[in-house]
């Protein structure tokens, strides 16, 4: 049997006025894991983790934590505590007294306070700073002490809305695995915005994509990744080279697929989505080789000009024109990279690719 | 090599530019020469303040300021007012600019320009309007009731005018309030009450500063408004130095303003040192 959820949220629906910031947003999110909600601007996430927080209350719909059902409990009786994007440090407190004011709050023995802030500023490896003001922290200083100050509290659930955003690009990736070791010496579930997908992919145990207030599609990153349900997750998720199909046919065991950029495509049925409107078929960039000589008959293949070849350190992504405003994106280890790049911009190749890597696409599984 | 030599001002050296300097050595002139001349002739050993002839050193006009009875009540009156008023107009003017801030409500533009108004309507209407209100509704205090209450119209009358002042302060410094803050306490499990106490009013702490120096420095050189607010036996300061002036200009008078002068500085200085003191805290 599965783990009873930490937090259910259940139908829930957000209207500000007629427009319709969330509607029916189901999941659960299990104790102790890295529950991503990911979507790109405006698609209802943050207003969902403030939701969650109780500094929204829902149109429509419950929200379940820890077994007791949220309604109407305001945002400073809930058993989470909420990392904001700006972080909300208080500037006016040292960053011991910014620890120590929640627990302040729940009017704690002082000797207890300051036994759980001086390991809550251990954890985030703050100690030596205590008492430093938050104008003398840097950005990164001043996450963990927001951090510090959620963790101190012991929520069941800790929400991050966008955290690693207002960071610069090395220190992002570090608090990425800092967060994730983080996460797994406390404990606690992380309920985590974010627009980046990389983010996401290298952080979460499952991931929420969220459209347009919709949920589209919930899985693990690597599940989103292999099996997207539609054209906006395997677009959104990392990189894919998308066919717009005009018509299909099923001929038993196989599907004749007629594009403008690939011509007529036969894939077998297996690949076949449940809903099969506007399909699109698609195949990743590292699934896709480039070479110079005419591929074997059993792959899909493609002619175009060598494009640029864009040099990533360990890959390169390889662009292939096809007839002037198409183009295929490959993804070149370091190997074929530099033999690619040794031919001159304009050179005929072959991009190809094995019809099991192909994936048949609906414009929107859920509709 | 050549040496750069550099005799023209760069594009942002405003400070090199012979046209700038001269309109700061201008402004500076006319605003601060005034003053200068009323503290150095408070020194002059001269029977008349007007006389611009030094006639040597002397503090005897100081003691004698001292010992004039009463303009020490007219003085200990003004101070009394500025110091009550001011308590009164930043807490009005706070929890004003909090309402303006935070909530919406129906013709909030309509409230909004009636606390601005006593900023715009000119002290002489005002002070007519509240000498008119204090007789017509029997609220002037009478005659003989003891100290401090016997100002009260004034300090009415002295909230009424400055704590619109006080408001657009605290206002604006609240519009660079992060409401993530507010959000951020209420999730640690602040109630209203203590994102309030322990968030907000630290936020306008330094609004709150301004607002009560602003309030104070008005209440203490009010003329017009108090004019007409005050009876014979609550006489300010400005009040009696405009009526001893009808007499005579007296180095008495440079004195007892050079003393005005000194507090109001001595108060500024402590208001900026304790904001310094809280900054670096």
């Amino acid at each position: 049997m599965a783990p009873t959820p930490i937090i259910s949220v259940h139908d829930v629906c957000k209207y500000y006025g007629n427009f319709t910031a969330l509607e029916g947003i189901s999941f659960d999110i299990k104790p102790g894991e890295i529950f991503v909600l990911l979507g790109p601007s405006g698609c209802g996430k943050s207003t969902l983790l403030r939701i969650i927080a109780g500094l929204e209350t829902e149109s429509k719909g419950d929200v379940v934590i820890d077994g007791t059902d949220m309604l109407g409990i305001p945002a400073n009786k809930r058993p989470v505590n909420m990392v904001f994007q700006s972080y909300a440090v208080f500037p006016h407190m040292s960053v011991e007294a910014n620890v120590a004011y929640g627990l302040k709050l729940e009017r704690l023995p002082k000797a207890e306070i300051k036994a759980k802030v001086a390991e809550a500023l251990e954890q985030v490896h703050l100690s030596q700073f205590s008492h430093r003001m938050p104008d003398q922290l840097s950005g990164g200083q001043r996450q963990r002490v927001a951090l510090a100050r959620a963790l101190v509290k012991r929520p069941q659930v800790l929400l991050l809305d966008e955290p690693l955003s207002a960071l610069d690009a090395k220190l992002r990736d570090a608090m990425r695995l800092e967060l994730v070791k983080l996460q797994e010496s406390v404990g606690v579930s992380f309920v985590m915005v974010t627009h980046d997908q990389s983010e996401a992919m290298a952080m979460a145990d499952r991931i929420a994509v969220l459209k347009d207030g919709k949920l589209r599609q919930l899985d693990s990153p690597t599940a989103l990744y292999k099996n997207p349900c539609d054209q906006f997750v395997a677009d959104f998720i990392g990189r894919i080279n998308m066919f717009d199909v005009s018509s299909h046919t099923r001929n038993g065991d196989a599907v004749q697929f007629d594009t403008k950029t690939l011509g007529t495509v036969t894939l077998p049925a297996s690949l076949m989505p449940a809903n099969t409107r506007n399909l699109a078929i698609a195949v990743r960039p590292e699934r896709v080789r480039v070479g110079l000589e005419q591929p074997a008959a059993e792959m899909i293949a493609v002619t175009g000009t060598l494009g640029d070849v864009a040099f990533q350190g360990d890959s390169s992504l390889v662009e292939i024109i096809l007839d002037g405003e198409r183009s295929i994106t490959a993804l070149a280890t370091e190997a074929q990279a530099e033999t690619l790049m040794a031919l001159e911009i304009g050179t005929q190749v072959y991009a190809n690719w094995q019809p099991k890597d192909m994936l048949v696409l609906p414009e929107n599984a859920s509709e | 090599m050549a040496k750069l030599k550099r005799d023209k001002p760069g594009p942002f050296e405003y400070s090199r530019k012979f046209s700038l300097r001269f309109s700061f050595f201008l402004a500076s002139v006319f605003l601060y020469a005034p003053i200068i001349v009323l503290v150095v002739f408070s020194f002059n050993n001269s029977r008349r303040g007007g006389n611009v002839i030094w006639k040597g050193f002397t503090t005897k006009y100081y003691e004698k300021a001292f010992h004039n009875d009463a303009l020490i009540e007219a003085f200990t009156n003004t101070l009394t007012i500025a110091f009550i008023s001011t308590i009164f107009a930043v807490i009005l003017g706070a929890l004003t600019a909090v309402v303006l801030w935070r909530f919406r409500f129906p013709f909030k533009p309509v409230f909004e320009g009636m606390v601005a108004m006593p900023i715009v309507i000119p002290e002489i209407c005002m002070g007519v309007s509240l000498a008119v209100f204090f007789s017509q509704f029997g609220l002037y205090v009478p005659a003989g009731t003891p100290y401090p209450f016997n100002l009260t119209n004034i300090i009415l009358a002295h909230i009424t005018f400055s704590f619109p002042f006080a408001a657009m302060i605290i206002r604006t410094r609240l519009n660079n309030f992060n409401r993530e803050m507010e959000e951020a306490a209420k999730d640690l499990g602040a109630t209203e009450f203590q994102v309030f106490r322990d968030i907000l009013v630290p936020h306008m702490k330094p609004g709150l500063i301004a607002g009560a120096l602003l309030s104070f420095t008005l209440s203490l050189d009010d003329f017009v408004i108090t004019f007409f607010t005050s009876g014979p036996d609550t006489v300010t300061f400005p009040i009696k130095v405009y009526s001893m002036v009808r007499f005579s200009v007296t180095p008495e008078i440079n004195a007892a303003s050079t003393i005005l002068i000194l507090i109001t500085l001595l108060v500024t200085a402590v208001a900026m040192k304790f904001q310094t003191f809280e900054e670096s805290h």
